[in-house]
């Protein structure tokens, strides 16, 4: 049996989510109709780090409209959540945190107090009447210092602020770095900086009595695990409680955590037998959702004197701040960033060393692209000032140093199942006209302007799964990653998806894939999503994963369909389903198109035909479950900057980003996360920046402070695409969508310091905001091969 | 301290999307909350409360405004409109929101309204804008999905009038 | 009036989005406003635009127990061009922008309200906002004393005139009393042939500023200087200017040395101040640059007229 050429994938297919986003009808939590329900506000710790000493909240219980006014100590250890990588017992702690503070707080905007009331307005003006004893103690927000002799412990059950320590080696990296001709090393710390979803997070819980059911809606990328974390934590059966991801105004990473907020307000519900509401503010998100990608990197090169890499040695430091994601830890940022160490580059040996540490901050999250952004930037700017001090091209000498395009299996236990690694740097270099951009260069430096190049090649993890997590450090358990997949009496499709989108139109996409599939028309397929109702269970959207990981379980399901299609068509045109074939609609036997029947005559048939077969299962139904096996996007992106020495404004003239991810089902949609991506990682390396003043006070408490780039700031952007399919996926995608965020900064910093190199400075931070760079320029230093 | 008891409501009457509606608010009751709550206007999205990302923006009397920044009692008697008001041609869609589908130009749609509306005003200038003057307008408006590159594609193409070009 | 932000609580993270309870107080007319100053005091605020007040009142750091709403006064809300320009204080700064007469008689004025914040907050935000309001990057305030404006305030003892470099005491601070509201800004005419420059360097795109520069320049037909102003944004408590740099110039041939004794002086004696986007030491290092690039801008002008 046959189907016809694919008539969707691969196409740029506009999206079927966007007249309902575009008449602003979609429902985002806030927006969820939940007639009577209550609304919740905190009060949070205005101190880094202190002791509680003491409640008051008589006064705020008598505030107008208030229902509840609940601390700490009234919920006691119920529901908390404990944290760790269960792999890595000798290696990681465990961390344990009840859902409000009860002895301290370890992080401004850590909530101790939940006042529960008739508006948002009056919990507020209750949360003001709360009273708190606060014994202020000495904070500390370095990660370095953290782990230093007599810092302030900020989880005193562990006894230290070191969360864990890693270790790894592979191949004689002493040897490698004996006999290099050139030793250079690289400290570079990444900025801490915040995912900043325009939506913000938010929880409504209600639970119906009758139906004995808890529903929570909540603004989160991964609805089944919230489920299945959450129900224990409420001693509810997992099939009582149901989860939805309505609409969600962007996610990033940040919304693939459970956060207490999602446990509390349910709690809430439960217990006053009302609806009741949280929706985050922008302060709020601002000092305690999630922040990300601070990392403290510092990397030795051994270099031959033919500048070929060698090894690599990298310790980092990465820094949780006052608890732990729930589940990644914190560490998805050193963790992540030291198993890419070797990035591309055909070394012979690697070590690294990963301490995470816990700070009085914000806890850290995950963030597209996590550690691997921030291990990019180091490596990738170490690489320029090995150029730079060898006297090569910068491209040139990472060509030499690329794996062949074949790939094969990296120091760190990834995986490459091939690419276009040097085949991308190339064609990024043509796009860009690097040679007449170098003239360029040259020319506009003698009228004491200052222009730059840097590039930034990279593997990126796709479909993140079992198999990646087990490379990138993490727990290499099975996840259980499925669809299901329905035709309906009428041939339309109803496709249950987990992996429902915040923003990256799988609603389009996945329907692509199955109306190429089933043989129907793309309008004829839905992709319900979001709802644990309605869908099969998936771990969710997050890690580039969806085409990849929902793509190849839609072949298994589709397939399995199929086959059903063909028997009862079979039955009916009294074939054998080896003879048939499915073209546009319709099952015919295969050189004889007169004997053929429409699609919807077949599944009719299934469903209530006098004459469908006994024989054979008819149901035309299937979930399938599909665990990839691992899979790595490659890029190259390139920035030109032009730097203002006067002012140290850097303008970002152009980007250019050279992506393989594969097998593309939405070209438009794989651009639109190329721009996105890039976008944020202009953000993170110019403009965004989320830092703590020595007493633990978060610093950008507003958006005046914490400054999104705007399209005054988008630079021009050429993207174009290499197709090498993936030998190793079911679908041949694999995966993309956080490769901007990964590979922009250190294109960026390297265009910067391309730029200043007049000046002999070395870039060692991010971000690099007009003060930064001025100071860079201050202080220059001059780089010579060792 | 001790927290004032709340004000009074009061009775508000406006128009909003062309038609008379009224709903009750105490003074401190933000328009856009407002506009959400009382008159399940729900496309009016709030991001920040501080006027600085541009989710809640609404036309007053025909510009665009922050409606976190006034207070339901300030719109009394006005003409407000809000995504949800966007004249619908067939099938549902503007031109200008056709555009922004047709380049990619929303993601996740959550800044979607508010910069619909904003570039709505430009367009009623009736005006060429080049793409600078266009990123000049809308740089009040964040989106966090699309690095913009769609969005700027969608209203360049209603300005210069490409979008009309080559229609089925 | 003294603002009622408190400094210290502002470095302090705060709790809430949604403002405090207050009574909402319509004005018609300007007694209207200055009755009800008199009556709540201290407890009340002044809302014209709101577009710097409110995100005030919803994080909590203000609240006001009464808000005077000077919306609908409609004498307030005229522009009146008759030898000099008197823009009233509910004008909004879009149509200010837009304003025939403001471009006219006052181009400098125009330029500067480019950088204010965006469109939609311009159609709500008034001039008089801006004035009242008296943050230390705003654009309006160093424009102001350039064109040596004056501020005109109304309140129980009538109405009184006072210079801008008089009006702006601090950051987030005028020498308005607690009673007073402002309720014009009167601008001279900017001499005909004079050039006008700004510049200013923000975090990114239109976002609040880090320092900024507005320039008024004459020349005689030798290119000398007869007359200069240069005041600044983000370089000290409000805005200033740069006597030492106007003193280089003043009565000079302005040629390229000229030029840049003027731009190194323009740092001179000032304390700019730290905040979240940079150091007073990073605004005294670019004051420089920006001194001249306005100046240059607003020497082209002055040579082409």
């Amino acid at each position: 049996m046959t189907v016809s050429a694919p008539r969707y994938v691969g196409r740029r297919m506009l999206r079927v989510e966007d007249p309902g986003l575009l008449r602003g009808e979609a429902r985002y939590v806030d927006d969820v109709d939940v007639p009577g329900a209550l609304h919740v506000a905190f009060v949070r710790s205005p101190h880094g780090h202190a002791r509680i000493h003491r409640i008051e909240t008589a006064r705020a219980r008598e505030s107008p409209g208030v229902h509840a006014v609940v601390t700490g100590e009234e919920i006691g250890e119920r529901g908390r959540l404990v944290t760790t990588i269960p792999t890595r017992p000798d290696e990681v702690e465990t961390a344990t945190r009840t859902l409000l503070a009860t002895d301290k707080v370890r992080h401004v905007g850590d909530p101790v107090v939940a006042v529960v009331a008739d508006s948002r307005y009056l919990a507020e003006d209750a949360c003001e009447l709360v009273e708190v004893d606060w014994e202020p103690l000495r904070a500390v927000v370095d990660a370095e210092e953290a782990l230093s002799a007599g810092a302030p412990l900020v989880d005193e059950d562990l006894g230290s602020n070191r969360f864990a320590h890693i270790e790894f080696e592979q191949g004689d990296v002493d040897a490698a770095f004996e006999r290099a001709a050139h030793v250079f090393s690289k400290r570079f710390h990444f900025g801490r900086t915040f995912a900043a979803p325009l939506e913000t997070r938010g929880v409504v819980a209600r639970y119906d009595a009758g139906a004995g059911e808890l529903c929570v809606w909540t603004s989160t990328q991964f609805p089944h695990l919230v489920r299945t974390f959450l129900a224990p934590l409420l001693e509810l059966p997992e099939s009582r409680v149901r989860v939805v991801a309505p609409a969600v105004g962007g996610g990033f990473g940040l919304k693939v955590q459970l956060f207490v907020e999602e446990v509390l307000v349910p709690m809430l519900a439960l217990e006053l037998r009302r609806p009741v509401k949280w929706i985050e503010d922008r302060h709020e998100a601002l000092i305690a959702s999630g922040h990300a990608k601070e990392l403290i990197c510092d990397l030795e090169a051994a270099v031959a004197d033919d500048g070929t890499f060698l090894a690599f040695r990298g310790r980092y430091v990465g820094d949780s701040g006052a608890y732990q994601a729930h589940p990644w830890t914190g560490l998805i940022d050193p963790l992540c960033a030291a198993s890419f160490l070797p990035g591309q580059y055909a070394i012979e040996a690697v070590r690294y060393e990963v301490d995470l540490a816990m700070t009085n901050k914000c806890p850290s999250s995950a963030y597209r692209g996590v550690g691997w952004t921030p291990g990019q930037a180091a490596r990738e700017a170490m690489i320029d000032d090995i150029a730079r001090a060898l006297g090569r091209d910068p491209l040139e000498l990472r060509i030499k140093n690329t794996i062949a395009e074949e790939g094969g299996p990296s120091l760190t236990g990834c995986s490459y199942d091939g690419g276009s690694y040097v085949r991308a740097q190339r064609r990024a270099a043509e796009m860009l006209g690097y040679e007449a951009l170098r003239e360029r260069q040259r020319g506009l430096r003698e009228e004491g302007r200052y222009l730059g190049i840097g590039f930034s090649p990279f593997v990126e993890q796709g479909g993140w799964a079992a198999g990646v997590a087990r490379a990138n450090g993490f727990p290499g358990y099975a996840y259980m990653d499925s669809v299901g997949v329905t035709m309906e009496p009428d041939a339309s499709v109803t496709v249950r998806s987990g992996f429902h989108s915040q923003g990256q139109g799988h609603e389009t996409a996945l329907a692509q894939v199955v109306a190429d599939q089933l043989g129907v028309p793309v309008e004829r397929v839905r992709v319900s999503q979001g709802d644990t109702a309605g869908s099969a269970y998936a771990t969710g959207t997050y890690g580039s994963r969806t085409a990849v990981v929902a793509g190849g379980a839609l072949l298994h399901a589709t397939g399995e369909i199929r086959e059903k299609l063909f028997a009862i068509g079979a039955h009916m045109l009294e074939a054998s389903p080896d003879d048939l074939e499915l073209t546009e609609g319709r099952i015919s036997v295969r050189g004889a198109p007169g004997s053929s029947i429409d699609i919807a005559d077949v599944a009719a048939t299934a469903y209530m035909g006098a004459d469908r077969p006994t024989d054979i299962e008819v149901s035309l139904t299937s979930t399938r479950s599909y665990d990839p096996p691992q899979t790595y996007s490659n890029a190259c992106i390139a920035a030109v900057v032009e730097v203002d020495v006067e002012t140290g404004v850097v303008d970002v003239e152009r980007i250019v980003a050279v992506e393989d991810c594969g097998t593309i089902l939405n070209p438009m949609i794989v651009d639109g996360q190329i721009a996105g991506a890039v976008g944020q990682g202009l953000g993170a390396t110019l403009y965004e920046a989320v830092p703590y003043a020595a007493d633990g006070s978060p610093l950008a408490a507003t958006l005046r402070e914490f400054t999104y780039p705007t399209t005054l700031e988008a630079p021009e952007l050429e993207i174009d695409h290499i197709e090498t399919p993936s030998p190793v996926t079911a679908n041949g995608a694999k995966g993309m969508g956080e490769g901007g965020l990964i590979g922009a900064p250190a294109a960026l910093v390297n265009a910067i310091a391309d730029a200043l190199s007049p000046f002999g400075i070395s870039i060692d931070f991010t971000p690099l905001r007009p003060e930064a760079i001025l100071s860079l320029l201050a202080e220059p230093r001059s780089y010579e091969a060792p | 301290m001790s927290a004032p008891r709340p004000q009074e409501e009061s009775l508000v009457r406006l128009t909003v999307n062309g038609s008379e509606r009224r709903g009750v608010a105490e003074p401190r009751l933000l328009l856009s909350d407002f506009l959400r709550e009382e008159l399940r206007l729900t496309g009016v999205h709030v991001g920040c409360e501080q006027g600085e990302c541009g989710a809640c923006t609404v036309l007053l009397d025909g510009e665009p405004i922050r409606s976190c920044l006034m207070f339901a009692v300030q719109a009394q008697g006005a003409d407000v409109r809000t995504v949800e008001g966007i004249p619908a041609e067939d099938g549902g869609l503007d031109r200008l929101q056709r555009a922004f589908q047709e380049h990619h130009g929303l993601q996740c749609g959550f800044c979607t309204p508010g910069l619909l509306l904003t570039a709505r005003a430009l367009l009623a200038e009736n005006l060429q804008p080049s793409r600078a003057e266009i990123a000049e307008h809308l740089a009040g408006n964040v989106c966090r999905c699309t690095g913009y590159t769609g969005i700027l594609d969608a209203v360049e193409a209603v300005c210069d009038g490409s979008d009309e070009e080559g229609a089925e | 009036m003294r603002s009622e932000v408190d400094e210290e609580r502002s470095s302090k993270p705060l709790a809430a989005m949604k403002p405090a309870p207050f009574e909402h107080i319509q004005a018609v007319t300007v007694d209207d406003a200055v009755a009800a100053l008199r009556e709540h005091g201290e407890e009340a605020r002044v809302l014209a635009g709101g577009q710097s007040l409110v995100p005030l009142m919803n994080l909590r750091r203000v609240r006001p127990r009464a808000l005077v709403d000077i919306n609908v006064v409609g004498e307030l809300g005229r522009i009146e061009a008759n030898g000099s320009l008197e823009i009233g204080a509910t004008v909004r700064q879009s149509e200010a922008l837009r304003s025939p007469e403001v471009r006219s008689l006052a181009p400098l004025v125009v330029d500067a309200l480019h950088y204010v914040g965006h469109p939609a907050t311009r159609n709500r935000g008034t001039v008089g906002g801006i004035v009242a309001h008296a943050d230390p990057v705003a654009e309006l305030p160093p424009v102001l004393l350039a064109l040596d404006a004056e501020i005109m305030l109304r309140g129980p003892n009538g109405e009184r005139r006072i210079d801008a470099r008089d009006f702006f005491t601090g950051a987030f601070s005028t020498a308005a009393d607690p009673a007073e509201l402002v309720g014009a800004i009167r601008v001279p005419r900017q001499p005909r042939g004079a050039g006008w420059g700004f510049a200013e360097v923000a975090p990114r795109g239109r976002a609040f500023a880090i320092v900024g520069a507005a320039c008024l320049v004459e020349l005689t037909g030798e290119r000398e200087c007869r007359e200069v102003r240069i005041a600044l944004l983000g370089a000290g408590d409000g805005p200033v200017r740069a006597a030492q740099a106007e003193a280089a110039m003043h009565g000079r041939s302005v040629d390229s040395a000229v030029l840049d004794e003027a731009c190194e002086l323009a740092a001179a004696d000032l304390d700019p101040p730290n905040d979240f986007h940079a150091s007073g030491a990073y605004r005294r290092m670019v004051i420089g640059a920006l001194v001249r690039r306005a100046l240059e801008a607003a020497l082209g002008r002055a040579e082409a007229s």
